[in-house]
């Protein structure tokens, strides 16, 4: 044991020296410079896992192995600071609210990737011991105020930091903390950092579940929601207007489309007999007989001017069609909205499943890497293969158009930075 | 990037729960590191105290020829890497193609139940439920082919001594023909264990479709295999057509959106894979365990491909492809030593030469 602790002393020697250093950092921007000429992934997950074991194989204490651990990720460097690994059981223990980083986060970012997210705290970590879990807190809430206290520095280099989870599970001290954090990030350039602090996969889409349903069981007001406006080309208050205007010209009831549209949905409106009285709640769209637009109309309208319409009256609470709810409704409620499709997620320590991390998002095209290397051992050597891959497999994917690959190539990429720069530059000479 | 002692310096702040330095110290200390304000492209520089910064900004030297030799260079490397990363690549997948020859020749099986069941005789545990991703290929008997596949997992399974499997294919053709995919692998067993006396108990379904068991040829003594097939609809889908369920529901009043918990999301989705399976209600695995233990894909490298995201929270994943970052194409041929790699990985062993 002493005689590798020496060499590995001679060999961390050799490294720091500074033409040695200076040749390796040369490499490393080279590299990185060449990734770039490829096509980049736009969304790069990591679990980082095995802090805890690099440190017992290599004999040094459990809390310096997660210091070691945190430095893979965010070592004060570049344009970075560092914060604190924290040690736990679990392998995503690891909190770090980190701006931009070195060896992980600076190569993705430099390479061109938008957004990286990382699994800091599961919510399962709260079963651990009251005193793990405060010294975890403890130290988010150090790091994230004295993230507070560079807000320029942030401004310049930062990205924006987010964090998803269940926030009401800190405490309030953190909260702020953390609230502070995002605020003061939230102006910054378009590389995303997500910190998944504390979060489940699961949880995630148990939320999203129950943000789509209380969206969709509040009762459409007369100005219409956005989604259900948007969806449609024309104007359905015009609509209304015009069929109005008509009805009030002509006089006619028809009472036969009203007892059709009732007695396909009544079915599953009896319900709401009792609350309004009459079964006349009329859903939006793609339902087998309703159509795109509810017309809140005083009264009946003419039959010759909407043949396939049930009338109906308008007193009762209209609400969205539960059959438009798609993928892209729940997409939109996962905590991960506006960021693009995961494409690659990166677990260390060769452990070999995704407790419940990105669950949802990482089941289509992403490509799941299991690295047999601990986390603090983890850096560009061990990252490159991996950004090699999925580069040639892209191009691969790109070259067959039979292939299936949904990725966004470097093209578009470069494409979308100059529409975000010239986007900003608009941006600033509106402020100046 | 930064240099020994600067980190020495931060580690020994962090350690001191940030109370060693100050803000403007720290600040200090990271300055030489950081980029110039006026090289980042999105950003308008502004006014930094440091004079070296500053000076450099008053004469805004344009470089365009070094700016293009350093493209250049970067194209360069890039094509250089991806050189001599193919070359790698190649060689792994030679080496790993004979590595695979010889272990297909090892263990080959000779369809003989003894054998398997030599094969993971040692293996400290086994997956209750082993799952296993299956594409369709291009070509005409594509169907046919993922059928035999299907069936001779069936049979490897049943001979390890694995209760339940459950096959995703995207596109989900094999939840169409069940009776003929039932008759197929009945067909397998048989080839694997002779009499149907000995043949384990199949039985074969999908969600939404009634279990499908051939008809008073359950044999109460052997062990029972159930298959569950899966595609993509059972994904995301099934969780899209659950909000709606609840969504109707809550207009109606019958439910808060504040009753849906984790638990209700679980027990909804895991009743459509695990509905009681008739055959054999004394027996105690009559409801299929709904999260599988090993996920086994089969394919170049590890990608779910419309897998059913909920209930792989837990599951261990292995791709037979991936140690050769294989490039073959469509999927990989689904192989016994390949079944067998995952099998000796979930139980944390290595597969060595000669059984």
């Amino acid at each position: 044991m002493p005689g590798s602790l020496h060499m590995s002393r001679l060999r961390n020697w050799f490294l720091a020296s500074p033409p040695v250093e200076y040749a390796i950092n040369s490499l490393k921007e080279l590299l990185i410079g060449a990734l770039q000429q490829g096509p980049v992934p736009q969304h790069v997950a990591f679990v980082m896992d095995g802090n805890r074991r690099f440190a017992r194989s290599h004999g040094i204490e459990t809390v310096e192995g997660h210091h070691l651990g945190f430095e893979a990720l965010a070592r004060v460097s570049g344009y970075t600071f560092e914060a604190p690994a924290l040690h736990g059981k679990r392998p995503y223990s690891l909190w770090l609210p980190i701006l931009t980083t070195d060896k992980i986060l600076e190569v993705c970012y430099k390479s061109g990737v938008q957004v990286v997210t990382i699994y800091a705290f599961s919510i399962e970590n709260f079963k651990r011991s009251k005193f793990e879990v405060d010294a975890l807190m403890e130290m988010a809430k150090v790091k994230l105020s004295q993230m507070a206290q560079h807000g320029d520095l942030l401004d310049q280099y930062g990205a924006k930091v987010r964090v998803l989870g269940r926030l009401d599970l800190l405490k309030p001290d953190v909260l702020e903390a953390v609230n502070r954090a995002v605020d003061l990030t939230s102006r910054n350039g378009d590389r995303v950092l997500n910190i998944c602090f504390p979060y489940t996969s699961r949880d995630e889409i148990t939320s999203a579940i129950r943000d789509t349903i209380s969206d969709y069981s509040t009762p459409i007001q007369q100005s219409r929601s956005a989604a259900a406006a948007s969806r449609t080309p024309f104007s359905e208050s015009h609509i209304v207007h015009h069929i109005r205007t008509q009805t009030l010209g002509s006089k006619t009831h028809d009472s036969n489309s009203d007892t059709e549209s009732t007695s396909s949905s009544s079915a599953q409106d009896e319900d709401s007999f009792s609350r309004n009285g009459r079964s006349n709640r009329v859903y939006e769209s793609g339902s087998s007989f309703s159509s795109s637009t509810t017309l809140h109309l005083g009264g009946q309208q003419d039959p010759k001017d909407s043949p396939p319409r049930p009338a109906n009256e308008s007193d009762s609470p209209v609400y969205l069609s539960p059959e438009t709810i798609s993928r892209q409704t729940l997409d939109d409620r996962m905590l991960t909205k506006d960021t693009p499709p995961l494409d690659i997620l990166v677990r260390t320590s060769g452990v070999e499943r995704l407790s419940d991390f990105m669950l949802w998002q990482a089941h289509e095209n992403t490509e799941i890497v299991f690295l047999n290397v601990m986390w603090p051992e983890f850096d560009l050597w061990h990252f490159l293969p991996v950004m090699l891959g999925w580069q040639r497999r892209i191009s691969k994917s790109r070259q067959d158009p039979n292939a299936e690959g949904n990725f966004a190539g470097d093209d578009e990429s470069s494409g979308d930075d100059l529409e975000t720069m010239l986007l900003r530059q608009g941006g600033k000479l509106k402020d100046i | 990037m930064v240099s020994q002692r600067d980190r020495d310096i931060l580690r020994e702040d962090l350690r001191a729960r940030g109370t060693k330095l100050n803000a403007a110290e720290r600040e200090a200390l990271l300055k030489t590191y950081l980029p110039d304000p006026a090289v980042l492209p999105s950003k308008p520089a502004r006014s930094r105290a440091s004079t070296a910064s500053s000076e450099r900004r008053k004469t805004p030297r344009k470089k365009p020829i070094r700016a293009f030799l350093k493209s250049q260079l970067h194209h360069l490397t890039y094509a250089l890497t991806h050189i001599i990363f193919g070359i790698v690549v190649r060689l792994l997948q030679a080496y790993h193609a004979v590595v695979d020859r010889i272990f297909a020749i090892v263990y080959h099986h000779h369809r003989t139940p003894e054998l398997i069941r030599k094969d993971v005789r040692g293996l400290k545990r086994l997956p209750q439920h082993l799952s296993t991703i299956l594409t369709l290929r291009k070509e005409d008997d594509a169907l046919a082919a993922l059928m035999d596949e299907v069936a001779e997992l069936a049979a490897w399974s049943s001979c390890a001594g694995i209760p339940q499997l459950s096959v995703y294919e995207k596109t989900g053709t094999l939840k169409s023909c069940i009776p003929a995919l039932h008759q197929i692998i009945t067909t397998k067993l048989a080839s694997y264990y002779g009499t149907p006396s000995q043949q384990p108990n199949l039985q074969l379904f999908a969600p939404h479709h009634p279990v499908y068991h051939a008809e008073n040829a359950f044999r109460p003594d052997n062990p029972t295999l159930t298959i569950l097939l899966l595609s993509s609809t059972d994904g995301r889908e099934t969780i899209v057509d659950l909000t709606k369920t609840l969504a109707e529901m809550s207009q109606n009043g019958k439910l808060s959106p504040d009753d849906i918990t984790q638990e209700l999301v679980d027990a909804e989705i895991s009743e459509i894979t695990s509905q009681p399976l008739a055959l054999d209600p004394s027996s105690r695995d009559t409801v299929l365990k709904p999260e599988p233990d090993l996920l086994l894909v089969f394919g170049p490298f590890l990608k779910l491909d419309g897998y059913p995201p909920w209930q792989i929270r837990l599951t261990e994943m292995y791709c037979t492809g991936q140690r050769s970052h294989g490039l073959a194409g469509d999927g990989e041929a689904v192989e016994y030593q390949g079944y067998m790699r995952g099998l000796w990985h979930f139980a944390g062993a290595q597969m060595r030469f000669g059984r």
